[in-house]
């Protein structure tokens, strides 16, 4: 069978050897990070604008990538841009939003393939550096303002996407958990905005934004690809030689280690799962000594098919299909989810909440300690081969101020003793149990016509 | 002595080794230089093949709704010692496996001990190990993992689609099965399954990597025996040519109606490498006719109907094919109607060489972007040797595709009775 997708997928790429990024200041706040390397048949670039999560510009930060690909000064809307892109050999420039952290990450990535597949001698590379340069520097003006239409259109789709938040049950159980447990912190906030302050924003105020986004976030560029380093890294300066900076370097995320009280949170939601979500307080986060541990903590409590939580929660009771530890490094959080039957909700988190005991205890045997550094091992090793994992594990570093390499890192894991392992188990607190009860019992309701 | 064919493709710089080994299995094995190394051991036997006998055999046996994807779970068990995903723990790698319509595969990625992970793959899959106590427990597992197919919107969409385009054909069933028709497992049927379609001669091995072909076949001659010669019968109940139903709809927890527009295809070459050529036509078509770039996307985006989100798809075996067109809308009822007036217009108008000149190019892109990842280099060869075809070949069957047949696809296709929707609103 064929599924003939024709979308470009990027995610899976990969390279072979050791990974050595160099990084280059462009100038106050600008690093472009680059891996030169020849592996791969396509070469990737991203522009991440990092600023901290604010109620006040979330919205308009989430707004702006999709107003930005709607079109540029000569390529006025998406047919020409998609135009401009197929004919260089269907280079795939993409606008994100995501959140590290409590930052908020807004940006577009672009990848294409190397020149020399170019039958008939296009220069891919620089035809998409120049589509890129002109999505992110020259937009698509009227009045010299973003278009009012297509920033009507997005504001739309935006909050199309914020409300599709929940199509996914098990995503939405995750951010629901998160939002409960920090509430009052800037990690409760939606990264894509809030319905409200999306519906109220103004062109003439986006593009105010989107200026003051330029001049005053930090921004991260990865580059992974082979090529003429020297001429890229002189593109690239370009592009801000001319632009206003006024940047100066903002706080990482407040971390919060002790709780008062567990919270409870119920919600119904019409699906026949219920969705548990367990938010902790890891109590320690990705800079400290501590967190050479918790990587191998989290491997062996939850990350893997032979982890306390899959050993447990899924194979001896059967109790589930999934259940995972999720760590938010920066934060120092964590949630374990899980899809469950509604009536063994009880059970289910007395055996996540029994197994984390355990490992508190120390009640893990010497191979589970070894399985979980090797599991980690690989996971570092095949890193390497994707330019999206490579480029997302740096700039995590990056954004924590913590300056290392994954191999010295995966080395250190190698270190870490029992003790160290317990230690850091013991730190983790319980803060939020929320639950997303499912009320259907029988079968999906079909209406035939 | 097992044979070996090596095939070449000079323009993406890449080759590999067919090794038709004694044990029945074909094994392939493309080098790459990368960190990561990958293996898939699959047979051809996925979701859709529930009716079947063994050449020679009188009747054709009827199997419960998602056995195969039942059995896949099963195999992770051993009669003595540990687990497999303990086992491959042991080794450093990391382990899973899929089932689909057509196929069922067992995979694993590493790092270093490629050999021994190797063994493990080739060992746990030739080694069956079912109980009733066993598969009891798996029921609860497998229970809770169809639940979250059933709560999972884009499912209920694509497989109520299925159901709209087919009436007798078991693409219509969902992978795992249903809670209830995986009651009906027990140890007997999955060895009846096991037996007939787990033989080396419906399976193969696709390795992808930085590994060394002698090694591979070093490891295949330790751990495999000979399987003897057989032939599957599977048996398709006939399916009427036009769609069962054009509209079902389910209400469901999404903030907004989604849709999958499809068209059942009837015209399904028997020879491979025609079914091949209607594939790289049919993304060429459907790249002119619903990118970013064309007048429906654009016209649909500006008025609101639709999102970015917009999708489209062909899928082709040797039983059964369609095509889809899917994504959100407030209202997919209008989408629906505009995409079928936009089609007809296409048809009397035809596709134009520079449109058909640009997607062919964006086809070809995609292709050669494939082969960045071990994965999906492995997988993808494993889908074209089920297909009898070759993964290399696609480049050539692109290369070589005509604007006449491509205009000609787009006259034949799409016939108002091959039309169906299936939408999920919200609640």
């Amino acid at each position: 069978m064929y599924n003939v997708y024709n979308r470009v997928i990027f995610a899976n790429t990969k390279k072979a050897g050791t990974i050595t990024l160099e990084k280059i200041k462009i100038t106050d706040g600008i690093t472009l990070n680059i891996i030169n390397t020849d592996k791969f048949k396509t070469n990737y670039l991203s522009f991440n604008f990092v600023t901290p999560l604010s109620r006040e510009k979330v919205s308009y930060y989430a707004l702006i990538p999709q107003v930005l690909m709607r079109g540029t000064k000569s390529y006025n809307d998406l047919a020409s841009i998609k135009n401009k892109l197929d004919d260089l050999y269907a280079a795939s420039v993409e606008g994100r939003v995501y959140r590290r952290g409590e930052y908020q990450i807004c940006g577009i990535t672009a990848s294409w393939l190397m020149d020399k597949y170019a039958i008939d001698g296009t220069n891919i590379t620089d035809g998409t550096l120049d589509v890129l340069e002109e999505i992110i520097f020259t937009p698509f003006l009227e009045n010299g303002v973003f278009s009012n239409s297509y920033v009507e259109s997005e504001k739309k789709n935006l909050i199309d996407d914020i409300r599709a938040i929940i199509n996914n049950k098990n995503g939405y159980a995750i951010r629901r958990c998160q939002e409960e447990m920090c509430k009052d912190e800037a990690f409760g906030i939606c990264e894509y905005g809030e319905e409200a302050v999306v519906e109220s924003i103004t062109s003439d105020e986006l593009y105010r934004l989107y200026n003051e986004l330029l001049e005053t976030a930090r921004v991260e560029i990865f580059y992974v690809g082979s090529g003429d380093m020297d001429k890229l890294c002189e593109k690239i300066s370009k592009m801000f030689v001319d632009r206003e900076r006024r940047y100066s370097e903002f706080k990482g995320a407040e971390v919060r280690k002790e709780v008062l009280q567990t919270k409870e949170v119920l919600e119904k939601c019409a699906t026949m799962q219920g969705k548990l979500s367990l938010g902790f307080r890891t109590g320690t986060v990705l800079g400290e000594d501590d967190y050479n541990a918790f990587p191998v903590f989290v491997e062996m409590y939850g990350n893997s098919p032979v982890s306390k939580l899959f050993m447990n929660v899924r194979e001896k009771l059967s109790l589930c299909y999934y259940c995972r530890a999720i760590p938010e490094g920066i934060k120092g959080v964590m949630v374990v989810t899980s899809g469950i039957e509604v009536s063994k909700k009880q059970e289910a988190q007395d055996e996540i909440l029994a197994q984390l005991e355990c490992v508190r205890n120390g009640e893990f045997t010497e191979d589970e300690l070894i399985l979980a550094k090797k599991s980690l091992k690989n996971a570092y090793d095949e890193l390497n081969d994707s330019p999206a994992s490579v480029e997302s594990w740096y700039l995590t570093r990056r954004l924590a101020g913590v300056d290392d390499e994954t191999e010295t890192v995966a080395r250190r894991f190698m270190d870490v003793t029992r003790e160290d392992v317990i230690r850091v188990a013991k730190k983790i607190k319980l803060d939020t149990v929320y639950f997303l009860e499912g009320t259907m019992t029988g079968e999906v309701e079909d209406d035939d016509e | 002595m097992s044979e070996r064919i090596i095939k070449t493709n000079e323009f993406l710089g890449e080759s590999y080794t067919k090794i038709s080994h004694e044990s029945g299995l074909d094994i392939y094995v493309f080098p790459k230089k990368l960190t990561t190394t990958f293996a898939v051991f699959g047979t051809k036997y996925g979701s859709i093949d529930n009716k079947f006998r063994l050449k020679g055999e009188k009747e054709y046996i009827e199997v419960p709704n998602g056995i195969a994807h039942f059995l896949e779970h099963k195999l992770f068990d051993n009669e003595n010692g540990p687990d497999t995903f303990s086992r491959y723990a042991e080794v450093g790698a990391n382990a899973n496996a899929f089932t689909s319509f057509d196929k069922t595969a067992y995979l694993f990625s590493c790092t270093e001990n490629f050999r021994e992970s190797l063994e493990i793959l080739l060992d746990f899959v030739t080694k069956p190990y079912f109980t009733d106590k066993t598969v009891q427990k798996e029921q609860g597992i497998i229970g809770q993992e169809i639940r979250m197919g059933e709560d999972s919107p884009g499912r209920v969409l694509f497989f109520n689609l299925m159901k709209a385009l087919y009436e007798k054909h078991s693409v219509q069933i969902s992978i795992a099965g249903t809670v209830e028709s995986i009651a009906e497992i027990d140890a007997d049927l999955l060895y009846k399954c096991y037996n007939t379609f787990y033989n080396l001669n419906n399976m193969v091995l696709c390795v992808c990597g930085d590994v060394d072909i002698d090694e591979v076949v070093s490891v295949a001659n330790s751990v495999l025996k000979k399987s003897p010669e057989c032939e599957i019968e599977r048996y398709f109940d006939e399916e009427p040519g036009n769609v069962s139903k054009e509209k079902i709809t389910a209400k469901m927890q999404v903030a907004k109606p989604l849709f999958d527009i499809g068209l059942k295809d009837v015209d399904i070459p028997s020879e491979p490498c025609m079914r091949l050529k209607k594939a790289a036509g049919m993304a060429v078509l459907n790249e002119v006719m619903f990118s970013k770039s064309s007048s429906i996307f654009n016209d649909l985006y500006n008025e609101g109907l639709i999102s970015g989100n917009f999708d489209y798809c062909y899928t082709i075996s040797s039983s059964f094919a369609f095509n889809e067109i899917s994504g959100e809308s407030s209202d997919p009822e209008k989408v629906y109607g505009r995409v079928r007036e936009y089609i007809k217009e296409m048809q009397a108008k035809g596709i134009d060489e520079k449109s058909f000149e640009r997607c062919k190019k964006v086809i070809f892109a995609d292709f050669i972007k494939s082969f960045d990842s071990t994965e999906e280099i492995a997988c993808e060869m494993m889908s074209y040797i089920f297909e009898g075809c070759d993964l290399f070949d696609y480049a050539e069957v692109i290369k070589d595709l005509e604007l006449d047949y491509v205009n000609l696809l787009l006259k034949e296709m799409f016939d108002d009775s091959f039309f169906a929707i299936s939408t999920v609103c919200p609640l």
